[in-house]
């Protein structure tokens, strides 16, 4: 029997939790023969529901949590109100070696703040970083992954050089593991491709990306080149990669309003839009997040994918595969061995070549 | 008459009665009890297909797949050999009733005796004879064929107890309510009647369950049925079939229950479960889940989960475990065993509601829907 993995769901955090977070972990349990899902939150709710799903009953588990932390609370304010909350079982679950990967579709300050608290940082790893994913133009690795890899997202505000090298690090290897993309293009987000540009802590991250040999670092890149998905892996500091992720959600949803504006406007404007209704359904199925499940909060000892907010079944099922390839993959040993040995090797190198001091931490 | 005439003509020897059955010439009637046989104390009733065996017939490919499978191939539940085995003991009667065609008995028969699991009567459908008589509606017939099986088998030998084994198709749960409620009088023979018209019996197999059905033994005898969830089928849809019917992941959680019934002993339970870990496809940590599973849904009290580990702490300080280098200390299994229970919180099961009859008519005509949809759809 291949090893086993147990993956805790936060199964009250999500919109639409926790009728589509038990459905979906349900369907994992039969499609995942080497898993064992723990699903945290109310054991009353969850032993009502669990019976009108087809599931594996081996290995589905409950773990009582009496609460939960709502989407909307603030984080830090809502874990100390909420010592129960299913967030923060499901993270001392994890932390306390009952469980090897966390997946969740709550509230995401929440959710990293849990983890945060109460998970190691691997060895080499400085700061972690939350990853998004975002639909581009081209498509890479063995799976023809339409979806590049953003990072870090917002768990770490402001990023020294020495931290955003950690973060090329831990999302090339992510993108190695889950995109099956054996040698990802890692790029630096700038405001210009020459490697002089930018703040001191893109310049030295740049000056030390460029002497590694474990990464594929293309150089930088400008904020237009992320959708034509020049990069696999995009690397920038949590505030930078907040605003970018923000702005490409406004973007898209500019372009959904335009279309309905359109389609309400002109008759010919409508017939267009009729005519191109397939090419759009095939690119909303390209590029649908779903089937992509969630990011990862990298940099921990285990695995944590962030499902998003609207998660469906299907999102959550596939959530759970991400954190179930995370695991039999060994993402977290594969992040800690790749900064292990860049970390050897800047000891090694002269003094000229290190990573100069961070800015602005 | 013809099997009469054979009888008479073969004295030495009843192998054309042997061959006829095993090419579906004639039908297989059990034996029953020998004269002077002391009657059983409890009878066991198992589906083969899906119950016992792992057997795969949703397509055309599978089910020419399983005809040609050898004994040697076809695999059992893990668990099921070693519960069978436990159930036999103590003057208890196995009977197999089968939709396996009779061309089948001999290497599921082989089957069988290779898991060391031995019983008292093996019914297959004759489905030879059927076509013969050009009598396709029986081809896919469940009720007509196995009901009249099950209270043929019960004339022969009556036991006060019945546990009945079978699988998440729906026919198996219809049947076997069907089966306990008649012989505790709580479906009529003209109810019966009118269910053998909704499920599409022929009149003159209609007539012969209608007679089988009033010289039945009867009694409060059918005390447990299990239904096998091979297909993972939700276990609510099978909640309004009411509290005697289990439906199970795997064995261990029969065992359970059967141990809550004090059918089987702890040390039976734990035999039932070191079969399953040695099978590969299950951990202790599956059988510690499949244990809050049952309490979740209120099959399995918290109480006799801990009873259990604690008979079972004995049993395997008396030896039940010896030799088993590859399992860590009992006192440790048993502590899985109790933090599944406790990761529950002080939360309950879902309460049982009233008891209400079962309208079989309604369910038959549901079950020949659902068939005609899973056709249509293609699985």
């Amino acid at each position: 029997m291949a090893a086993m993995h147990r993956i805790v769901v936060d199964a009250m955090g999500g919109d639409h939790a926790p009728d589509e977070i038990v459905q979906g972990a349900a369907e994992a349990s039969l499609q995942l023969s080497s898993a064992e899902i723990i699903l945290v939150g109310d054991a009353t709710v969850l032993g009502r529901l669990l019976p009108r799903m087809r599931h594996d009953g081996a290995r589905v588990r409950v773990h009582h949590a009496p609460t939960y932390v709502e989407m909307d609370e603030k984080p830090a304010e809502a874990l100390a109100a909420k010592p129960e909350a299913s967030i923060i079982v499901a993270a001392d679950l994890v932390a306390r070696g009952e469980g090897d990967a966390l997946v969740s579709a709550g509230n995401t300050g929440a959710s990293v703040l849990a983890c945060a608290r109460r998970w190691q940082l691997l060895e080499g790893v400085r700061r972690s970083a939350l990853a998004a994913v975002y639909p581009t133009e081209l498509r890479r690795g063995e799976k023809d992954d339409p979806f590049s890899l953003i990072l870090d997202v917002g768990a770490t505000i402001d990023a020294t050089a020495e931290d955003l090298v950690g973060f090329a690090v831990m999302g090339s290897s992510y993108a190695k593991l889950v995109s099956s993309n054996r040698r990802p293009r890692v790029a630096l987000l700038s405001n210009g491709t020459e490697p002089g540009k930018g703040p001191p802590s893109i310049i030295a991250a740049h000056a030390a990306l460029v002497e590694t040999t474990e990464l594929n670092f293309i150089g930088n890149i400008e904020g237009l080149d992320i959708p034509r998905g020049v990069a696999d892996v995009v690397v920038t500091s949590g505030f930078v990669g907040n605003v970018v992720l923000k702005m490409l959600e406004g973007v898209s949803e500019t372009v959904v309003r335009l279309a309905r504006y359109a389609h309400k406007e002109r008759l010919a404007w409508r017939l267009g839009l009729v005519a191109l209704s397939s090419a759009i359904d095939q690119l909303k199925s390209i590029t649908d997040w779903q089937q992509y499940g969630g990011a990862p909060l990298l940099g921990f000892t285990h695995p944590f994918i962030k499902a998003h907010g609207r998660s469906n079944a299907r999102a959550i099922t596939n959530a759970v595969k991400v954190a179930h390839k995370a695991l039999a993959g060994n993402l977290c040993g594969n992040i800690a061995r790749t900064m292990a040995e860049l970390d050897e090797r800047s000891q090694r190198r002269p003094r000229a070549g290190t990573i100069p001091p961070a800015v602005g931490s | 008459m013809m099997r009469s005439l054979l009888r008479r003509v073969s004295k030495l020897s009843n192998l054309p009665i042997r061959v006829g059955e095993r090419i579906g010439l004639f039908d297989h009637i059990p034996a029953g009890l020998a004269d002077g046989a002391p009657a059983p104390k409890h009878t066991f009733r198992w589906d083969l297909d899906k119950t016992y065996l792992r057997t795969e017939f949703d397509s055309f490919v599978d089910l020419a797949k399983s005809a040609i499978e050898t004994a040697a191939d076809k695999q059992a539940y893990p668990g099921a050999t070693a519960l069978l085995r436990a159930l036999r003991q103590d003057g208890n009667r196995i009977c197999i009733v089968s939709g396996s065609p009779t061309q089948m008995r001999q290497v599921l028969a082989t089957k069988l005796r290779l898991d060391g699991v031995e019983y008292d009567e093996f019914v297959l459908k004759n489905n030879l004879k059927n076509i013969l008589r050009g009598r396709f509606r029986a081809l896919r017939a469940q009720i007509p064929y196995k009901l009249p099986a099950m209270l043929q088998s019960r004339i022969g030998a009556p036991a006060p107890f019945e546990t009945l084994f079978g699988d998440d198709a729906e026919a198996d749960a219809i049947i076997y309510c069907l089966y306990a409620d008649l012989l505790s009088e709580r479906v009529s023979l003209q109810d019966l009647e009118r269910v053998l018209v909704a499920s599409r019996a022929y009149d003159d197999d209609a007539n012969r369950i209608l007679d089988l059905a009033a010289r039945v033994p009867k009694g409060e005898t059918v005390r447990r049925l299990f239904i096998h969830l091979d297909r993972r089928s939700p276990s609510l849809g099978f909640r309004r079939f009411g509290p005697r019917l289990v439906p199970v992941f795997n064995y261990f959680q029969a065992a359970l229950v059967l141990y809550e019934d004090k059918v089987l002993s702890a040390r039976q339970v734990i035999f039932v479960a070191l079969e399953m870990i040695d099978s590969g496809q299950y951990e202790l940590g599956h059988l510690a889940t499949s244990v809050q599973d049952v309490i979740r849904r209120g099959r399995l009290s918290r109480e006799c989960a801990l009873q259990l580990t604690t008979e079972s702490t004995e049993a395997a300080k008396s030896g039940a475990l010896s030799g088993r280098s590859d399992l860590p200390p009992f006192e440790e299994i048993a502590e899985a065993f109790r933090h599944r229970v406790r990761e529950l919180g002080g939360t309950n099961p879902v309460p049982w509601e009233a008891d209400e009859p079962l309208d079989y008519v309604r369910l038959v005509d549901e079950e020949h829907e659902h068939r005609r949809q899973r056709r249509r759809s293609g699985h």
